[in-house]
């Protein structure tokens, strides 16, 4: 990428998670530097998902360090919605407000906590729907939006917060195959605008083309990371040989 | 000889002096009746409506060469008195024809029952003098015809007349439009027929029936008072119930689970006992109608407080997520994402629990609230007959079965909304379902699983 890579944008430090005496996170390291996708692989139950909902403190880490710029956001002092402000999440689910317009969707936020006007948050609105391209469904309610068209406006939502990292949880493992690839063409877009992205995901294919950098994940550690090529062409761990050997 | 020459004169002297008496115009000689009247008392109407208080008047002139020393005024059969029935005296002193003087302070005593009205004048009505008898809460009987009234009086001689008739008779009607009709239906075949059916008269006298609507309405209303008030008093308290039952803290959870269950886990009826019998001893001034809404709503609020609570648990983990995500705090992920959302899903089962509330509101019959059950106990009783009970239920219908029908209407909506229309099969479990199981009546909330999938 051209963007300039020296800033860390995102900085894990031996970071575990238990979920009662699961350990589900066993110490992980990982830095994320501006304008650079990260793609993490990894089996179900690997904890790829929790270690991105850890990243915006939907999971509290039970240890270690999560560094967002220049603020220790796991220091219980920080403002973890201020935070949050600045971490765009598209979620496996979409999870939009159903009662609300795909506009509104998109405005509700940069309303109440950007405290942006009316107007601009119309206009932020339409302007982010309009990349994603459904300037066509800006009145519609989520139900009358396929899957896809759901994804894209979730994405659209949290792109019209100026994030400065965006996590993606799985957001195309809900959609029917059909539709997956107006959404992974949002996101190779945004890729290629310089956006710094986290992203789990099981599409070999868009991890191959668009990430910076691969980092596979087994059993709560990171078991290997490098570049696409390196990590698909020749994998040096033998779990990360399996897991590739099934995928594909 | 002698003696019965006396005799004899004094004969022919009486005979002379009475026919004398007849002969010269009475309006001279003898109390005469002026005028008798009765205040019309039709609702918006003109007539004299009988069974119905009235005030009835009576007035009449003293002979020149009399005094009156008591009156007695004979009403026709079958006339009633009001409990509040009393009489107004006034004697018009007439020395100056041109300026009549009236007085008020009549010395007298006087009884009055409904078949008469005796009078007796201390020191008499003296000649000449007019007087103003008026009794006020009589009530003529309800049958259409033309009264007369009649009377005596006695004079300072001891001696006692007859009052003549007045010569205009007071016109009565035999009752109101409805009661007309009531009688028009009664003389019915079809009428006839169907009472001569124990059963059907017992249930549904058509009479009996038609009777029993006025009353019965007024009642209704009342009941839709005290629903009316009640409810909406109920739906903050509950909600805020509902946020202390989700509190952090345990304290809140804990005595806001105790009022919950306390309240579903005990009869109305008992709460209304005790509200009624407790209130009283602490609050003064609460009439019955107060103190029944008020019951009303805290008996509600508990069963809203679970609905409320379930509605807002029913919403997706996710919802909470996305919002948390964007940085809305907790208040404005509350106010702005999960209230409206719960609001849409709560109201079929609100609905519901309104119907319940409003039916529930012939329970403070027990305890004298003048609403509908208490009126239709009333008329049954009276009549004894089952028929104010059946008109009764129909007016709970009346309420009940339009709302029933806004529920499905608004799970329709609900449906479409969520962009998934329910399959025929589906709909059924959807509907929310209100049921007392065992001690508790257990609300289940409508729609529960919106979204699509899950993280």
């Amino acid at each position: 990428m051209t963007v300039s890579k020296d800033k860390v944008v995102v900085s894990i430090r031996d970071l575990h998670k238990y979920f009662g005496s699961l350990e589900v996170l066993k110490g992980i390291d990982l830095d994320v530097m501006r304008g650079e996708v990260v793609v993490i692989l990894g089996p179900s139950g690997s904890g790829k998902s929790t270690l991105l909902r850890c990243v915006n403190l939907l999971e509290k880490p039970t240890k270690g360090e999560i560094w967002f710029e220049d603020n220790l956001i796991t220091d219980p002092k920080s403002n973890v919605n201020k935070t949050r402000e600045h971490i765009g999440m598209v979620f496996q689910s979409f999870n939009l407000f159903p009662h609300l317009t795909a506009k509104r969707n998109i405005m509700l936020a940069q309303r109440k906590v950007l405290k942006r006007s009316k107007e601009e948050a119309e206009r932020i609105a339409i302007q982010q729907l309009e990349k994603v391209g459904l300037s066509d469904k800006i009145e519609y309610l989520p139900a009358q939006l396929s899957g896809g068209q759901q994804q894209r406006v979730a994405i659209a939502r949290a792109l019209a917060m100026d994030p400065h990292v965006m996590l993606f949880d799985e957001a195309t493992s809900a959609l029917d195959p059909e539709l997956v690839r107006g959404v992974l063409d949002v996101m190779r877009e945004l890729a290629l605008g310089g956006m710094t992205m986290m992203v789990v995901t099981h599409e070999m294919g868009f991890a191959r083309e668009v990430a910076d950098r691969v980092v596979f994940m087994d059993e709560g550690v990171i078991v290997e990371q490098g570049t696409p090529a390196e990590v698909f062409d020749n994998p040096q761990s033998p779990r990360t040989q399996d897991f590739l050997g099934h995928i594909t | 000889m002698t003696y019965v020459r006396v005799a004899v004169f004094s004969l022919l002297f009486v005979l002379l002096l009475g026919s004398l008496l007849i002969a010269f115009p009475q309006s001279a000689e003898a109390l005469e009746t002026e005028s008798v009247t009765a205040t019309r008392n039709e609702d918006g109407g003109t007539d004299i409506i009988g069974g119905k208080p009235t005030r009835l008047s009576w007035e009449g002139r003293v002979g020149n060469n009399e005094k009156v020393m008591q009156i007695v005024i004979n009403f026709p059969e079958g006339c009633e008195l009001a409990d509040d029935a009393y009489l107004f005296l006034q004697e018009v002193i007439m020395d100056d024809p041109m300026h009549p003087r009236p007085d008020n302070a009549v010395k007298h005593e006087y009884e009055l029952t409904q078949e008469s009205l005796i009078i007796n004048f201390t020191d008499g009505l003296r000649p000449g003098n007019k007087v103003i008898i008026q009794v006020y809460g009589f009530q003529f009987p309800a049958i259409t015809a033309d009264y007369y009234i009649t009377g005596t009086y006695v004079d300072d001689k001891g001696l006692s007349h007859i009052l003549k008739e007045y010569s205009r008779p007071v016109s009565v009607i035999g009752g109101t439009a409805l009661e007309n009709f009531l009688v028009w239906l009664s003389e019915r075949d079809w009428v006839k027929a169907w009472n001569s059916n124990a059963f059907c008269n017992s249930f549904l006298n058509p009479v009996r029936a038609v009777a029993s609507v006025p009353t019965l309405f007024g009642g209704w209303l009342i009941s839709v008072a005290l629903v009316a008030l009640g409810f909406p008093l109920a739906i903050p308290v509950g909600l805020g119930i509902s946020f202390l039952r989700m509190s952090k803290l345990w304290i809140l959870r804990f005595l806001s689970s105790i009022y919950v269950n306390v309240i579903r886990g005990t009869p109305l009826f008992l709460q209304i006992y005790i509200a009624f019998l407790g209130l009283p001893l602490f609050i003064s001034g609460m009439d019955n109608f107060t103190t029944g809404f008020i019951v009303l709503a805290l008996n509600s609020s508990a069963y809203l407080a679970e609905i409320f609570r379930a509605g807002i648990q029913s919403i997706h983990k996710g919802q909470f997520e996305a919002a948390s995500s964007l940085g809305m705090n907790g208040i404005k992920t509350m106010f702005f994402v999960i209230i409206p959302q719960t609001v849409r899903r709560v109201i079929p089962t609100m609905t519901s629990e309104f119907i319940l509330l409003f039916k529930d509101t012939s329970l403070l019959a027990a305890v004298g609230v003048f609403e509908m059950m208490m009126f239709a106990k009333i008329q049954s009783n009276i009549s004894a007959n089952i028929t104010p009970y059946v008109v009764a239920a129909g007016f709970y219908l009346l309420v009940t079965l339009p709302l029933t029908r806004v529920i499905s209407v608004f799970e329709k909506k609900l449906a479409a909304t969520d962009g998934k229309e329910a399959p025929p099969e589906d709909k059924k479990k959807k509907k929310p379902e209100t049921k007392r199981v065992g001690l508790f009546k257990t609300t289940v909330p409508a729609a529960v699983n919106q979204d699509t999938g899950n993280g």
